[in-house]
């Protein structure tokens, strides 16, 4: 009886305890999130954010082809005609409004292959909870990178 | 293989090793798609005459001999204008016709700017399908490509981008060949080479739309669809376009409940391919944001929002058995089911046989028009039918502007076997230049002009003594009788209802009705209508008949006070009559004026009661065109807020009027119009898919001629 409970009770126990105790001297995989957030692989793909060339012209010429690729169909383009008073992209065409439904979003990536300028790309802000519905579409200023800081 | 047996008018050609008969002279290209295959084309296009501009139809090409060897051409040769002859040879996908298309295709592509992303053809494109099915993957071309102005604009409606134009010449050739109007022609030559108008002026021309749609590239844009949506982001609808009475099918594109765009549906008995500019740039109306989309009730100075049973209340008060102190009065763009309800609700509910559809200054009682006094129909020819004319007299307005697809048939006829036609106006028309003769009468005096030719053509011919007795005052002069000339054998009349918006039309269409009966040409007189439904109005009795007002004395009754409410379905009397201190007059006076309107109008300002109304891409129904086709438009979009289709706005109200069975589907209604009206009976619902059905014409009493209009 003695015997049965030492092999099945006591042994796998400390087995176990042997374990915790070797792996204690290891160093910690964990991080302490989110006061601690770890450097993320150069391919991840999060929060979408539209790009701008370095002199401040918005990439996107909103030629909905982001949207034309989404297999989720959660972009949202509706273009217009740049003129030489208001002009936001280089040419003719800009996007006046651009949304994405981030509840949709699979992060799959296929807009920024599909995009012609680079202009959507998906970086690494993976952030995204929130507390409405209305809050996940995330518009056009919501993802334009901020203005480049002239020196 | 064994030779086909021969048939008369048919060739044996041979395409891609596959032996095939095709009739005589029929083009390569077509003959090729016999075989589900496909030849690459840019500047052909099946409804104009082959050019052979772009080349990007070559095929190898050879003859069978006697000794059944092929001797093939030592060049390609352009399948787009290659007619089948007997033994011909052709082939279609040798290594070399694929070289020669990559070969096209890298040139065509060296001065193209390939801004697809940004161009509103990408994504329909020919030239973009062709370069993936045929043309090469890279280009070899590095030096500067050809730039020239990006957004140059021909007219209001289209827009020019010079760099991406193929010089296919579709464009110049439909301006000379189908809509005659003549106003592209190429500028320059070389790559230097642009479609433009003579003297840069801007592009004026009816049927300017369809350029845009047969640019193979997206060269000629429309600027009202200028960078709206891209082709993926549409949803593409089949319908009919209700801006005039010829009901041309349409695609109808919206996006968001928002129409973007429309463009033109094949249908062969109609509009061929082709759209007019009214019809193709002129919807906007649906998009406008102050549509009403809630019933409003006149509260002391204001409109506000209500609800459906106080609006009905208020309407049963003041209409219910109103008998002769009450009218209705009905626009163009109501279909069948809804005019017929309409119309029972009057007759059953309201005891009131005043309604009427007419907007113009003349407006005949039963007895006074065509069928009344002549005892001819209104409508002999169909659409179709007016390409195969061999002569016509068009009389009244420009038959471009309010027929547009009898136009273009009717300048198929003349260019293809040279039918001769007469035109009679008063300003100059769309016809003048492939008239045979023109007769350019005063403002005013159509009549006198039809009745002098109607002299003339009558002493070319026998018979008809009583007519050339009373003619006797209208003494020919010599362009009559050059004119009369053309209509000596048979001949067809057209002319259109807006005559009746001039003081002598009643006259000019009587004079016109006698003619063509004193001619033996009854069989081929047309007196189309201009709105688009105003046939199935004229079908479903919507008018006063014995013992109603028409318009003009509903608008004097409202006045005088005898008509205490009016009802407005879908029309604004300020835009459709043409005496607005009589409208103004007549809507302030009357004590209760419903507006049911689909669109914000002038009225509204007047309005008791404001109800909202489905627009026709909103709600099921049908509509009949000029040549009584039935066509059944579905619902494309939701109605905007709490609008109704009008027929179930009148059910319920005559349910609440008389409990009885109420009706659910717009097609229970046709079952009863067709119960109520046999020559219906083509227009049942399960009729009406793809083209629609057409009802009887030329349903003719006894034609007789009336003569007191001579005197
Ligand atoms: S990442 Fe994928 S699902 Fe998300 S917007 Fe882009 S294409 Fe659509
Ligand atoms: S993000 Fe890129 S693909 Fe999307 S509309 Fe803008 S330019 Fe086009
Ligand atoms: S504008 Fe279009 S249709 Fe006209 S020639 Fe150029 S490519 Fe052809
Ligand atoms: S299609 Fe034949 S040459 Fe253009």
């Amino acid at each position: 009886m003695i015997g049965e409970i030492a092999r099945d009770v006591v042994r796998p126990i400390l087995t176990g305890l042997k374990l915790t105790a070797k792996r204690l001297r290891r160093s910690k995989i964990t991080v302490g999130y989110p006061e601690v957030k770890r450097e993320l692989p150069p391919r991840t793909r999060w929060r979408h954010v539209l790009a701008r060339y370095e002199n401040g012209l918005e990439k996107c010429i909103g030629c909905s082809l982001c949207a034309g690729a989404c297999p989720a169909k959660c972009i949202y383009v509706e273009s217009a005609e740049n003129t030489d008073e208001a002009r936001f992209s280089p040419g003719e065409r800009y996007a006046v409004r651009y949304e994405i439904n981030m509840l949709r979003c699979i992060f799959c990536g296929y807009c920024q292959e599909a995009c012609p300028t680079g202009a959507i790309v998906l970086r690494k802000d993976f952030e995204l909870a929130d507390y409405d519905r209305p809050d996940f579409i995330y518009t056009k200023e919501m993802l334009l990178e901020p203005l480049p800081i002239r020196q | 293989m064994a030779s086909l047996a021969q048939e008369p008018g048919l060739v044996t050609i041979t395409i891609d090793g596959t032996e095939l008969q095709v009739p005589k002279g029929e083009l390569v290209v077509e003959s090729v798609k016999r075989l589900g295959r496909e030849i690459p084309i840019f500047c052909y296009h099946p409804r104009m005459k082959p050019v052979g501009m772009c080349r990007m139809c070559l095929v190898e090409v050879g003859m069978k001999q006697p000794d059944g060897t092929v001797r093939m051409m030592p060049k390609p040769q352009a399948g787009c204008t290659l007619p089948a002859s007997d033994n011909l040879v052709v082939i279609t996908d040798s290594e070399s016709v694929i070289a020669d298309r990559r070969g096209v295709l890298e040139f065509l592509l060296i001065n193209h700017p390939l801004d697809c992303p940004i161009c509103d053809r990408g994504g329909e494109c020919p030239l973009q399908n062709n370069t993936l099915f045929y043309g090469p993957s890279t280009t070899r071309y590095v030096e500067v490509k050809r730039h020239l102005p990006k957004a140059f604009p021909l007219s209001r409606h289209v827009t020019l981008d010079l760099e991406r134009c193929i010089q296919c010449g579709r464009c110049v050739r439909f301006t000379e060949e189908i809509s005659g109007d003549a106003q592209l022609a190429f500028l320059f030559r070389g790559a230097a080479m642009t479609p433009r108008t003579f003297e840069l002026t801007d592009l004026d021309s009816k049927f300017s739309g369809n350029v845009i749609e047969i640019c193979p590239v997206g060269a000629l844009t429309s600027s009202d669809y200028r960078f709206r949506a891209r082709p993926w982001d549409l949803e593409t609808r089949p319908s009919t376009c209700l801006e005039c009475a010829n009901g041309c099918s349409v695609w109808f594109d919206h996006r968001g409940g928002k129409m973007v765009r429309i463009n033109g549906r094949v249908n062969d008995a109609v509009n061929e391919e082709w759209t007019c500019d009214k019809g193709k740039f002129g919807h906007g109306y649906l998009n406008a944001p102050d549509r009403p989309a809630k019933p409003l009730i006149r509260k002391e100075d204001v409109l506000a929002a209500a609800d459906w049973s106080t609006a009905y209340q208020q309407i049963v008060a003041h209409f219910e058995d109103g008998r002769t102190a009450v009218a209705g009065l009905v626009g163009a763009k109501v279909s069948n089911e809804d005019l017929f309800q309409f119309k029972r609700m009057f007759h059953r509910h309201f005891h009131s046989p005043n309604l009427d559809h007419r907007w113009t200054r003349i407006l005949p009682s039963q007895t006074e028009g065509v069928r009344g006094l002549h005892g001819i129909d209104e409508v002999h020819t169909r659409i179709a039918e007016w390409e195969s004319v061999n002569a016509a007299l068009v009389v009244g307005n420009d038959l471009a502007s309010d027929q547009p697809m009898v136009y273009l048939r009717l300048r198929k006829a003349w260019q293809r076997h040279g039918a001769k036609v007469v035109v009679i106006s008063e300003r100059p028309t769309y016809a003048d230049h492939f008239a045979s003769a023109v007769i350019r009468c005063e403002e005013g005096k159509l009549f006198e002009a039809v009745a002098r030719l109607s002299a003339a053509v009558l002493q070319n011919r026998e018979g008809a003594d009583a007519l050339r007795a009373a003619l006797k005052p209208f003494a020919p002069d010599a362009k009559d009788r050059a004119a009369a000339e053309a209509l000596k054998g048979e001949f067809f009349t057209v002319c259109s209802e807006s005559v009746y918006a001039k003081p002598d039309g009643g006259k000019t269409v009587s004079a016109l009705a006698n003619l063509a009966v004193g001619t033996d040409n009854a069989q081929r007189f047309n007196l189309y209508p201009v709105g688009a439904n105003d046939m199935g109005a004229a079908l479903l009795g919507v008018h006063p008949g014995g013992q109603g007002m028409n318009t003009r004395e509903i608008l004097e009754g409202c006045i005088q006070g005898r008509i205490k409410s009016l009802w407005l379905l879908e029309c604004d009397p300020f835009a459709l009559w043409h005496d607005h201190q009589q409208v103004q007059d007549a809507l302030e006076n009357v004590e209760f004026l419903v507006v049911q309107t689909s669109a914000p109008n002038q009225a509204m300002q007047y309005a008791s009661v404001v109800l909202p109304c489905c627009a026709h891409v909103e709600a099921d129904g049908t509509y009949t065109n000029i040549e009584r086709r039935v066509q059944k438009i579905e619902a494309i979009w939701r109605p905007k807020g709490d609008a109704k289709p009008s027929w179930k706005l009148f059910t319920e109200l005559m349910l609440r009027m008389n409990p009885s069975r109420p009706i659910f589907e717009p097609s229970e209604l046709m079952e009863m119009i067709i119960a109520e009206d046999e020559s219906f009976a083509p227009a049942a619902y399960h009729n009406l898919e793809g083209n629609g059905a057409c009802l009887p014409l030329g349903v003719d009493a006894g034609a007789q001629l009336f003569m007191e209009i001579y005197q």
